[in-house]
């Protein structure tokens, strides 16, 4: 119901849960202060862990002014532009930049506890989901590594600088993870296409043209239908990286997508994040050809890296932050009319057959799964 | 490496030949006898000093490819070789963590309160953690921890991995070869008890399922299915439909098997299903194996049974043993493959010898046998295995829980 953006950004990610569930539980015996912090015993009692996040969460709280540009080792140092400066690498997706980024707020450091540098990142990535809070998969890395951070500090390391040292060595290989992540994919999902089928494609996709080119180097003969991507035209990009590797594409306008559905074999799309309930976030117009494609019987897959699996849980179209694009219409428009111009929309998990992922293939269900697992 | 060969060498050719012949019938046998040949092959299998498991592995995948390749459409068969593997390498990280539990233990006898006890339990403890990741299915809560690199390095890296740590601290290679050994054929017996028992485990939930009074319809014939309706009997009194399931019609047994137990059976054609349909409580059908997303392989008839049960809203209940749970998913038409029956099940040669193959006037008329339907998950209600009740979503749970990844494909 909450988009994880704004909750992150006033309490840790464990908190969300008891929060959510805060209003099953009593709430009668607890402290005062407590109350204050928005926080709720969670449902096994108070545990270590808890009190030590609640003591995060207030420490945080009274920090937050000074985050956005903060000062580290006496330099200036900005998490954001640092995020950008990855950003702009082409082959780099948008949480390993934010996962980068943070990494560079290890090294910039000078916190003398793990506790300390927890909250250095945390701060950092407050700031970074503020800067951006549309993007979902920036949200869902930095949750990601900040998970990560307080899972190993709390278990493995004692010594601050060898803790220090590791997460920066498993942060600046996140790079190479994903990397793989989009091979592991590429290898799973091309068993699914065949000899002869016709696929129809939505948005640009990194994952998605892997898939399509590892499949066309193993022999396979398919054909792929793309949607124009009105306002971004992605279509016109997808076709171009197609045909380069030679494979057969038909353009067809994003409004054709029920037109051409008899021809189509599978839909293969991917995603922007895939949320709790194992629907997904993508490009406008998803939505709109995995419904055609459940009416007429056809297998919808998406090919997503599980990084981009994110603590969301829309519950329709406008439960999440919006994220409006600029739209040219060809005939100038009266000021009066309203354009309703968001970027992506929600595909609930009923319209999905299979999520091809790093972790496998997956059923819809899987995804909440993996995200109860890492987060609780 | 794989020198020793002949030790089991004849009676891998033997079931290679039985399976390519057909000549054992049912998943229930051909997964005992796979277990049974498998155990063959890891007690005769003799063991190289260091990469044990590595070796064990290998050895077993060997034999594995080519009786799969003898019976490609049993999925048993396949599946009980992974649900093997999977029992190797389990085994040898239980190993390789337990014998490093026991040098720490020695090293706290040694020296109480030293550092260096305090420092070698606290690599055991990561040490241990990192063997149970590297047994893990890749997961997002692994996800940084894992080290990039191809698959097939990583297939290769987790038995040497453990192998070596293991190597580092304990003193007596022989004894864990041996004990390795022992404990995966172990391991393996308790599975082909597990085989043995899978028909009463499914059959004990039947009294949850089944009520007074209720009308069940079902397809053909199942001994899983047979012993379920048997065991529910002891109880209630319900009745049982049977559609013949032609053109084998091993309904008519089943009717007959049910008949001795006094219960009330009425056998329809399998085109009168549509009509039954509104009248009964609950399909209960066999399964021939189960794909990873919850589709069925299904004998052939019961898509159209689903269907029908679909669209009168009557749950579609699946049995299906462990041993027939798939960790495939149903993309490749090669897992899909159909076994073409002879066509004389359908017609006899006489009747149509004029229009059929070889006749002079050409083939005018084909005769299409295939034995297997694919009941995609969407139309299944339950699944209940010998672990319980589950839903066609949380099949991808069990299959984690009885396959290891790396062995999906083989």
């Amino acid at each position: 119901m909450f988009p994880a953006g704004q909750l992150a950004s006033t309490c840790h990610p464990y908190m969300i849960i008891a929060y959510r569930a805060g209003h099953k539980m009593k709430v009668s015996n607890l402290p005062v202060t407590e109350v204050k912090t928005g926080l709720d015993i969670p449902a096994g009692g108070v545990t270590f862990e808890w009190l030590r996040q609640a003591e995060d969460a207030s420490l945080h709280r009274d920090q937050e002014v000074h985050t956005v540009a903060g000062v580290y080792g006496g330099q200036p140092f900005s998490v954001i532009e640092e995020f950008n400066f990855w950003r702009g690498k082409p082959e780099l997706a948008e949480a390993v930049a934010a996962i980068k980024a943070l990494t560079a707020v290890i090294k910039r450091s000078e916190a003398s506890t793990m506790m300390g540098l927890e909250i250095e990142l945390r701060n950092a990535s407050d700031a970074l989901k503020a800067w951006d809070e549309t993007s979902i998969s920036l949200t869902a890395g930095c949750n990601l590594f900040l998970r990560y951070v307080t899972r190993t500090s709390a278990v493995e390391y004692e010594d601050i600088a060898a803790g220090k040292a590791r997460l920066i060595e498993r942060g600046e290989r996140f790079g190479e993870i994903s990397q793989k992540a989009r091979r592991t994919i590429a290898m799973l999902g091309q068993d699914f296409v065949h000899d002869g089928c016709t696929i129809l494609t939505h948005g640009f996709s990194r994952v998605v043209l892997a898939l399509l080119k590892l499949a066309t180097a193993n022999g396979k003969r398919f054909s792929v239908i793309c949607t124009e991507g009105r306002p971004d035209n992605t279509g016109a990009e997808v076709a171009k990286e197609l045909l380069s590797v030679g494979i057969p594409v038909t353009l067809i306008l994003d409004s054709g997508v029920a037109y051409m559905m008899e021809k189509v074999d599978m839909v293969l799309v991917g995603a922007e994040g895939v949320v709790e309930s194992g629907g997904i976030i993508n490009m406008l117009g998803t939505y709109q050809a995995a419904l055609v494609a459940r009416t007429m019987n056809k297998p919808v897959y998406v090919a997503a890296e599980s990084y981009k699996f994110a603590r969301l849980f829309p519950l329709d179209q406008r439960d999440m932050s919006p994220s409006p694009r600029h739209v040219d219409f060809a005939e100038p428009i009266p000021p009066e009319v309203t354009v309703e111009n968001s970027a992506r929309d929600y595909t609930p998990p009923q319209y999905l057959t299979l999520l091809f992922t790093d972790l496998g293939v997956l059923t819809p269900s899987a995804v909440s799964d993996e995200l109860i697992q890492l987060y609780l | 490496m794989v020198g020793t060969t002949s030790g089991y060498e004849a009676a891998v050719d033997q079931f290679v030949t039985k399976m390519r012949r057909r000549q054992v019938v049912g998943s229930q046998s051909s997964a005992k006898l796979t277990a049974e040949l498998l155990r063959l092959v890891v007690s005769h299998q003799r063991l190289p000093s260091s990469g044990q498991a590595a070796a064990l592995i290998e050895a077993v995948k060997a034999v594995g490819v080519r009786i799969i390749a003898a019976n490609p459409i049993e999925l048993a068969l396949g599946n009980i070789v992974r649900r093997v593997l999977h029992i190797i390498r389990e085994e040898d990280v239980s190993l390789a963590s337990d014998s490093i539990l026991d040098s720490t233990l020695d090293s706290d006898d040694e020296d109480e309160f030293g550092n260096v006890a305090r420092r070698s339990a606290l690599s055991a403890v990561s040490v241990a953690a990192a063997t149970r990741n590297t047994l893990r299915a890749p997961s997002l809560y692994n996800l940084l921890e894992s080290v990039p690199g191809t698959a097939a390095t990583q297939v290769a890296r987790v038995p040497s991995a453990t192998e070596s740590e293991a190597r580092s601290r304990s003193g007596d290679r022989n004894l864990m070869s041996r004990k390795l050994k022992h404990n995966v054929i172990e391991a393996i017996t308790e599975l082909l008890q597990e085989i043995d028992n899978c028909h009463s485990q499914v059959a004990e939930q039947a009294l949850e399922h089944i009520h007074q009074n209720e009308v069940i319809l079902t397809l053909g014939r199942s001994v899983t299915l047979r012993e379920f309706l048997k065991e529910a009997k002891k109880k209630r009194s319900f009745q049982v439909v049977i559609a013949e399931g032609a053109p084998r019609y091993q309904g008519h047994m089943l009717a007959r098997e049910l008949a001795d137990v006094d219960l009330q059976t009425t056998v329809i054609t399998d085109s009168a299903v549509f009509a039954m349909i509104s009248r009964v409580n609950m399909v209960i059908v066999g399964a021939h194996a189960v794909m990873a997303n919850g589709g069925v392989v299904a004998p052939v008839g019961l898509h159209m049974v689903a269907l029908a049960a679909r669209r009168h809203a009557v749950p579609f209940v699946v049995l299906a043993g462990v041993h027939k749970l798939c960790p495939q998913y149903p993309h490749n038409p090669d897992t899909l493959l159909n076994d073409l029956k002879s066509p004389s099940e359908i017609i006899d040669f006489g009747e149509f010898s004029d229009c059929l193959d070889g006749s002079p006037g050409g083939s005018r008329t084909h005769v299409v046998n295939p034995s297997f339907d694919y009941v995609p998950p969407e139309l299944v209600s339950l699944f209940i295995t010998d672990t319980g009740g589950h839903n066609p979503s949380y099949v991808y749970r069990l299959v984690a829980e009885y396959y290891s990844p790396e062995d999906y494909v083989l």
